[in-house]
Parts: structure tokens; C-alpha cells; sequence
């Protein structure tokens, strides 16, 4: 795995983690709540090369 | 909620992380006299999730040389099975064959986003069903990331769509040094150079509506041989397949580029391949192995498909036996214009066997075979 | 059993899939839920419909959904850093620099001014291919600009529409061109003419059309008082260095191909984000910025996770294989005008993957009734960009209402767009039609 791969994959890991963060923030609306869950699962299973 | 969408992503997931590491056995027949890596000619595929598996079939008498190369686009499968006839079945009387099956085989452990593939298709065969990965055009980015925003040609510089730098059939001629696919491709070039390739033939499969299906591409250097062999199949066996010029416009492919940076001639083999027409039924298992589509069969009728297409579809069979015979009968006519170059194979069927017996037919048990025999790709 | 027996079987079970997933849109949407959730309810209300007739087998559509949630994976990623970029730059007060700036020097050259602007919109989407990635990077300030020249904010996010869309279809990087031509293998060369054209001069009517008439008159001054002052210690190369280090690195992989490590598009947005960091002359917290970023940007980013879980559902049930057969059954005169309608629904309901299942398929069948094939590419490009402001994705629609800061009914803006929306359509549809009488268009630009 070359150094650019590495960034991108500790970029995933800053949006994941930016994304949990809202999604603990998120209190009222359960929309939201589920749309932070759809937008983690790609970055997750990217983050273990799931896919 | 977060658990039921957690549940859902480990349940799809898990079925996604065992395609990727299913490993397919390759029962290597009497003709296979070595096994060797994609990487002894393009170090730069060292232990990278390029590598694969290429297998000599190597006559005792000496001659030309053939590379077929199988899987370029592993959501092809004909191409696959055929190269695995070949290995699993054919000895070389004279020459040397080279085969490789799994080309992408990054591609080959990928799945394809938004198109909805079933994961794996299976082959009936004498001792029960060889399972096969359905894999992608495309190699995975979990082995070749990011993509360019365009990806630039080596060395022509023509712009092409950012997909295809991870595309083997755009990569062509490659870089020793360059990303992953143009190192695979690069590879496939040192092999036609330093082993002194005469024919490379690369396997593919495309859309019935697509007017480049059921047919031979070949440059201007190899169209003479292309249009023999077109002529011949269909007196002698009765299937078309037509001759295409390669675009000297278009680069990337491997039947421009091989031609224009080797002595080797090129040729791309095309068998019409329904799964991936846009406009189908479902995408099932079923559909890739028999190719029967009643849209398709309403467009035939109106006309908008580039080959005869009937209720019986165009099964895998069909597909498979028609490489097979392009591929004796490219040899056959080679040999016969060049004897101190000839290729003389023997137990490779032709177009109507295949047909009869089926294609499972000719792949052979990896729990009876000697396991020395036995290559997992 | 004949195949014909089957066909009313399939094309049954694919046409009550596709009702159940429009039944399910519309129950979702009826019960408040927003469009993303009301995608993904059509998405799994297919599936299920799909896994009662085993296409594809229930234990499969987990695997399907999450696959298809990664047809957009990398325009996340850009999405997201290209954002972040521009929220640094923006957060360091180089926004409001570059807009005093501009009025300042053009408040009095109008024409000038607007297309200068348009000029500002078209370049990082026609170098990038996505006319998202104009309005992220260039958006916010050209719309404070056109507000201040005297444009109300509904017509600006019009414009900003029109410009970033057209600017996606202009050369050198059309990626529906792209799709469809490497699903074709028509080469990608001969399209700088025929695209670059029509982009421009479409370009240039919308934004005199929509920009030329001043709604209020100020005098200079005055506007210059109302903007925000930029904080101390904001200059030109303080402005100028990220985005001179984001084009640097888009143009040093165009110039030296073979010799620059592919760092790819979010790359070159994070480079940059750190470089506006790094220059800015007040302190940011990256962190909350970004953690703020990502808040406003969750529409769009959940709508290309599950647009493209609809998809690979669609594709999976055979629905998406019955939408481009009906396509491709129109006769053709009936094609050429539906294309109006066509191209940009499609556009809207699967983005990208329109020109996939649309495009592709009626290119072959274009080309063999002897229209022009990279003519007729461009031209349909001019009308892909259309349905980036259609829902249920109105991608490009949504970042313009987006960066306009404009508050009124999203129909109220699409409906200020529709004579230049008019004359782009005619345009596309005349350049398909007349296909083969523009082909020395190709030729010229080879």
C-alpha cells in the first residue's frame, strides 16, 4: 500500500469520526440520526477493505 | 436503528469479504509444464494483489508461441472458462502456449456497485458444480486508490475516463513503474518480448446491442490472418464471427497497443454476452450462464441487436466453444503461413463439442487431483 | 417454457416492483419523511417486492444495499473535502476579499463583470468534470458577487445552476461523455469543439439573461459599505495561494502525466484546505469546521449513498433493465423530442448512472442509424447537466439554493431557469438531430 493510499484511508477514518461525532450530537431528529448511519456504512467497510 | 443497520452491514459485508478471498482451484492438465508469476516480468507486481498466475504449455518440439490472456474483464467469464479448457485439458505437441486465466485479478475479487451482480455462478460439471467469482471490469480500489481525476494514456497522452486506470484493456502497453494496471498490463508486454510471442489473444465478452460483439479485433498488421480465420469458422464450423479494424484513434487496448509496441500479432476475441446488455430482466445467475432475455428477444425483433438472437439465447456453451475454435483455427492458419513458427495442439474442443458436451465437461475434481497439480488464484 | 411465455412473467415482475417502490416513495414521503429516507424506503420496498420472486433472494439484499451505497463512494469524498476547503477559505475571510475585490474594480462594467464571473464558474468544473465541485470551490464568493451587482438571490442560484451544469459538460473532462464513451468504445477525442462551443455561448445567454437587468441601484459606495470588511492582514496571495495550490495540482498531473503521483481530487482538496489553513490570518478550528461541514453537507451525501442502493436494486429486479428498454423501444422521431424529457429525469433519478443505462444504449442505436456518435455524445451532454437540478438527487440544484443562501421554495428557483433551460434543450436535441451535418466540429478540433 503506497503513502497516498494511507492518506486516503485516515481521511475515511476523519470523516467516519466527524460523522459519529454529529450523529452523538444528534439528539432531536431521527431522520438525520439514520442518514449519519447510511453515510458511515460505506466509509466503515472501506475502512476494514470490506469494499 | 443504529443496530439494525449495524446487523445489515455486517451480514452484506461478511458476504462481500468472502468473495474477495474465495480462492478458485486451477487443476493444471498433462500439458502444463511450469507455473510462474506475472511478476518474474514486471517486478513491480511483487507482492501486490496484481499478481497472477501464468501457466506454460510447452511442446517438445519447438515453434511459435501463443498468449491467451482470460479475465481482462473479469464480469466477461467466457473468457475465464475458456483459458481454464485450456489449461486443464491441452498439451502442445509443438510450440509453446502461455495462458493467463485470472489477467485482472484484482478486478476478479472486485464486485460492481449499482449493477447489482449476483456474487458467484457455478458450472455443472461430472462431480458436481465449480464455483466461480463474478467479478468486475474494474480492479478494486482496495488495490489501486485513488482514481485521477482523467486518466492520461502512457505514453500517448490521450485523455480517458478516470475508471480506466484501473481498466486493463485501457492500461495497454504499461509502465514497469506506474499504477498497479499498467504494471499488469506492462507485464504482459515483457512476456510477448522476451519470450518471443507471436500471437496474444486476448478473451473478451460484449453487449448484443454493442456493434463491436461476436467478432475478431485486429490491426491492420493482424487483419489479413483475422479475416482467414473468420471465413474458415463459419464454412467449416457455421458460427460468424466477423473482423473489426482496430481504431488507430482509440488507445489503451490491447489489440492497438500490443501490435504497435511488440512483434506480436494481436487479436481480441468478442462472444456476445446478454448479462450485460442495459436493457434485460433481472441481473440473475441464470441470465449470465443462458443468456435468455425476453427484452432482448422484443429488440431482436425490432431489430436494435447486433447479432442473430432467438429464444435459445446465447448460452455460456455457445460462447465458450466459439473462442475455443477461433483460437485453434488463429493457430491452425499461423502455422500453416509460418511452419518454422507452427503451434500444433491436440485436446482442445471446438465449437460443436463444447455445445454438446458442455463446458463443465472439461474441468476436472481438485479433491481427486494431485495436489502438486492443484493452483489457487 | 417459451421465452415468450416468460417475458409476460418477467416483464410483470418487474413492473410490479417498480410500483412498489414508487408505492413506497410515496408512502415514506406521505408520512413527512425527507426524500433520502423516502429513497432508501423505495430502494428496500423493491427489494422486498424483488425477494418474494427470489430477484434477488432475500438473504442477498443486504449485500445489494450496501454495495450499491458505494456507486458514489468517491464523489463523497470529494463532496466532502471540496467543502471543507472552501468553508476554510471562507472561515479565514478570503470570501469576502475576492467579492470586494471584483466589485471594486467591475461594479461598472457589468458586462464585464458577469462574464468574468461565468469564467470564474466554468473553470474548476470543466477541469474536474463536476459542476459540484464549481459551486464548492468558487460558488460562495461569485454569489455574493452576483447579489451585489444587483441580482436577487433566486436568479443568481439560477445562474449559478445553469453555469456550474454546463460548466460539467465542457471540455477538456465531460465525465457523461466519458461513461458513455468508454461504454461504447467510441474514442474520447474530437469533443473540445463540439462541446466547448455550445457550453460557452449557452453559458453566455443565461447569464446576461438572467444577470443583464439591475433589480436595485446603488451606487458604489454604498455597496462597498454594506459588505463585510475582510479581517486584518487579508491579501491577494493569502487568497490566491490555496486555490493557486488546488489548480497546480490538477494542472501538474495534466502537464507531467508519467512523472506526478496520482493524488486524486479529495487529495488535492485537502492539500489546498491545508494550505488556506496554514495562510489564513485568523485562527480556525479545523475540527469544528469540519464537524460543521459535514452537518450541512448530510442531505447530499445520503443521497448518494442510498441513490445508488436504489440503483443496484433497480439493476438486481430488472427495473432499471425495463426503463432502458422502453427507452430504446421509442420511435425514433418520438426519441428526439422525448429526449427532452428523458435525458434530464434521468439524470435526476440516478445521476451518473443515467448515462450508463440510458446514454449507452442509445448511442449504439444512434450511431447505426448514422447519426454522428461524438456529436450526438455532446449534445446529450448538454441536457445530462439539466437533471442535476431534478429531484429526488437535484444535485447541483440543491448546492446552488445551497451556497445562494437563497430561502424561497425550491420550484420557485427551477422555474427561473427555464427559458435558458428552453434554448439548452433545443440546442442539445438540434446537435443530436443534425449530428452528421456537425461532425467537421470533430474533425476541426483533432
Amino acid at each position: 500500500m503506497n503513502i497516498i493510499m494511507i492518506l486516503y484511508y485516515i481521511l475515511c477514518a476523519y470523516i467516519a469520526f466527524l460523522l459519529v461525532w454529529n450523529f452523538i450530537k444528534e439528539k432531536e431528529n431521527k431522520d438525520h440520526m439514520l442518514h449519519y448511519l447510511l453515510v458511515l456504512v460505506p466509509l466503515v467497510l472501506r475502512l476494514f477493505r470490506i469494499k | 436503528m443504529a443496530a439494525i443497520i449495524g446487523l445489515l452491514t455486517v451480514w452484506g459485508g461478511l458476504q462481500l469479504h468472502r468473495h474477495r478471498m474465495y480462492k478458485m482451484p486451477i487443476v493444471a492438465g498433462p500439458g502444463v509444464t511450469r507455473v510462474v508469476r506475472l511478476s518474474d516480468y514486471s517486478p513491480g507486481l511483487k507482492k501486490t494483489p496484481g499478481d497472477t498466475n501464468v501457466f506454460f504449455l510447452e511442446g517438445k518440439e519447438k515453434g511459435g508461441t501463443v498468449l491467451v490472456i482470460g479475465n481482462t474483464h473479469s464480469n466477461e467469464p467466457a473468457s475465464l472458462l475458456t483459458s481454464l479448457i485450456l489449461i486443464e485439458n491441452m498439451t502442445v505437441e509443438k510450440g509453446t502456449v502461455i495462458v493467463i486465466p485470472q489477467f485482472n485479478y484484482s478486478g476478479g475479487r472486485n464486485t460492481r456497485p449499482g449493477d447489482g451482480y449476483p456474487l458467484y455462478f457455478h458450472i455443472p460439471t461430472s462431480w458436481g458444480e465449480k464455483k466461480f467469482r463474478m467479478g468486475n471490469r474494474d480492479a478494486s480500489p482496495l488495490d489501486q486508490w485513488p482514481d485521477p481525476d482523467v486518466y492520461i494514456h502512457y505514453p500517448d497522452r490521450q485523455l480517458l475516463s478516470f475508471l480506466d486506470v484501473r481498466n486493463t484493456n485501457r492500461t495497454w502497453p504499461g509502465r514497469p513503474n506506474g499504477p498497479l494496471m499498467e504494471r499488469v498490463t506492462y507485464g504482459a508486454m515483457q512476456i510477448m518480448r522476451t519470450e518471443g510471442v507471436d500471437l496474444a489473444v486476448d478473451i473478451h465478452g460484449a453487449e448484443t446491442m454493442f456493434p463491436v460483439t461476436n467478432c475478431i479485433v485486429a490491426p491492420e498488421k493482424s487483419i489479413r490472418l483475422a479475416t482467414m480465420v473468420s471465413l474458415t469458422v463459419k464454412a467449416k464450423e457455421g458460427f460468424d464471427s466477423h473482423v473489426e479494424p482496430s481504431p488507430s484513434g482509440f488507445r489503451g487496448l490491447s489489440h492497438r497497443e500490443i501490435g504497435d509496441h511488440s512483434d506480436t500479432l494481436p487479436f481480441l476475441l468478442e462472444a456476445p454476452i446478454p448479462f450485460l446488455d442495459q436493457p434485460t430482466g433481472p441481473k440473475t445467475e441464470k441470465l449470465l450462464l443462458d443468456g435468455k432475455d425476453p427484452f432482448l428477444l422484443k429488440l431482436a425483433a425490432k431489430q436494435k441487436l447486433f447479432v442473430p438472437y432467438d429464444e435459445e439465447g446465447w448460452p455460456m456453451s455457445k460462447r465458450v466453444g466459439q473462442h475455443c475454435s477461433v483460437l485453434l483455427e488463429l493457430m491452425r492458419q499461423y502455422s500453416r503461413k509460418n511452419p518454422d513458427r507452427a503451434i500444433q495442439v491436440t485436446n482442445v474442443p471446438a465449437y460443436a463439442e463444447v455445445i454438446q458436451n458442455g463446458v463443465g465437461f472439461y474441468y476436472h475434481d481438485p479433491t481427486e487431483a494431485d495436489k502438486r497439480n492443484v493452483h489457487y488464484n | 417454457m417459451p421465452l415468450n411465455g416468460n417475458h409476460m412473467s418477467i416483464q410483470s415482475q418487474t413492473i410490479l416492483i417498480l410500483v412498489v417502490m414508487c408505492a413506497a416513495y410515496a408512502l415514506a414521503k406521505r408520512r413527512k419523511l425527507s426524500v433520502e429516507t423516502s429513497i432508501l424506503a423505495a430502494a428496500v420496498g423493491g427489494g422486498l417486492a424483488g425477494a418474494v420472486m427470489r430477484i434477488p433472494p432475500l438473504a442477498d439484499l443486504p449485500r445489494h444495499l450496501i454495495e450499491g451505497g458505494f456507486t458514489y463512494f468517491d464523489v463523497i469524498l470529494v463532496f466532502t473535502t471540496a467543502t471543507i476547503f472552501m468553508a476554510v477559505v471562507s472561515a479565514s475571510g478570503g470570501v469576502n476579499y475576492v467579492v470586494r475585490g471584483t466589485i471594486r474594480l467591475f461594479f461598472n462594467l457589468r458586462l464585464i463583470a458577469l462574464l468574468v464571473l461565468m469564467i470564474i464558474i466554468l473553470i474548476p468544473g470543466a477541469l474536474t468534470g463536476a459542476g459540484s465541485v464549481s459551486l464548492l470551490v468558487v460558488g460562495a464568493p461569485t454569489a455574493l458577487a452576483l447579489g451585489y451587482l444587483g441580482i436577487p438571490k433566486k436568479r443568481v442560484a439560477a445562474i449559478l445552476f445553469l453555469v456550474a451544469g454546463l460548466s460539467a459538460a465542457a471540455p477538456p473532462v465531460n465525465i457523461w461523455a466519458m461513461i458513455v464513451s468508454a461504454g461504447t468504445a467510441i474514442p474520447y477525442v474530437g469533443f473540445e469543439l463540439p462541446l466547448g462551443i455550445p457550453v460557452l455561448l449557452l453559458s453566455t445567454f443565461s447569464v446576461l439573461f438572467l444577470g443583464w437587468k439591475r433589480t436595485e441601484k446603488k451606487a458604489l459606495a454604498e455597496v462597498l459599505e454594506e459588505m463585510p470588511e475582510p479581517p486584518p492582514g487579508m491579501s491577494g496571495w493569502r487568497v490566491a495561494l490555496p486555490f493557486v495550490v488546488f489548480f497546480g495540482l490538477v494542472m501538474m498531473y495534466r502537464i507531467w502525466p508519467f512523472a506526478t503521483p496520482i493524488l486524486g481530487l479529495a487529495m488535492q482538496f485537502v492539500i489546498a484546505a491545508v494550505a488556506a489553513w496554514l495562510v489564513s490570518p485568523v485562527r480556525i478550528n479545523i475540527l469544528i469546521l469540519s464537524r460543521d461541514t459535514v452537518k450541512r453537507l448530510l442531505p447530499l451525501l445520503t443521497t448518494m449513498v442510498v441513490v445508488g442502493m436504489l440503483q443496484q436494486i433497480m439493476t438486481a429486479t430488472g427495473v432499471r433493465g425495463l426503463i432502458s428498454f422502453l427507452v430504446i423501444s421509442i420511435p425514433v422521431v418520438i426519441l428526439f423530442i422525448s429526449l427532452a424529457v428523458i435525458i434530464p429525469v434521468s439524470e435526476g433519478l440516478l445521476t451518473y448512472g443515467g448515462a450508463a443505462i440510458i446514454g449507452i444504449p442509445l448511442i449504439w442505436f444512434l450511431d447505426s442509424i448514422g447519426l454522428h456518435a461524438t456529436v450526438v455524445i455532446a449534445g446529450l451532454s448538454l441536457l445530462w447537466p439539466l437533471g442535476d437540478g431534478l429531484p429526488p438527487t437535484a444535485l447541483i440544484g440543491r448546492l446552488s439554493v445551497l451556497v445562494t443562501e437563497y430561502t424561497g421554495s425550491y420550484w420557485s428557483f427551477l422555474r427561473t431557469t427555464w427559458i435558458p433551460w428552453l434554448v439548452i434543450t433545443i440546442v442539445g436535441i438540434l446537435m443530436v438531430v443534425f449530428s452528421a451535418k456537425l461532425d467537421f466540429l470533430v474533425r476541426w478540433s483533432m
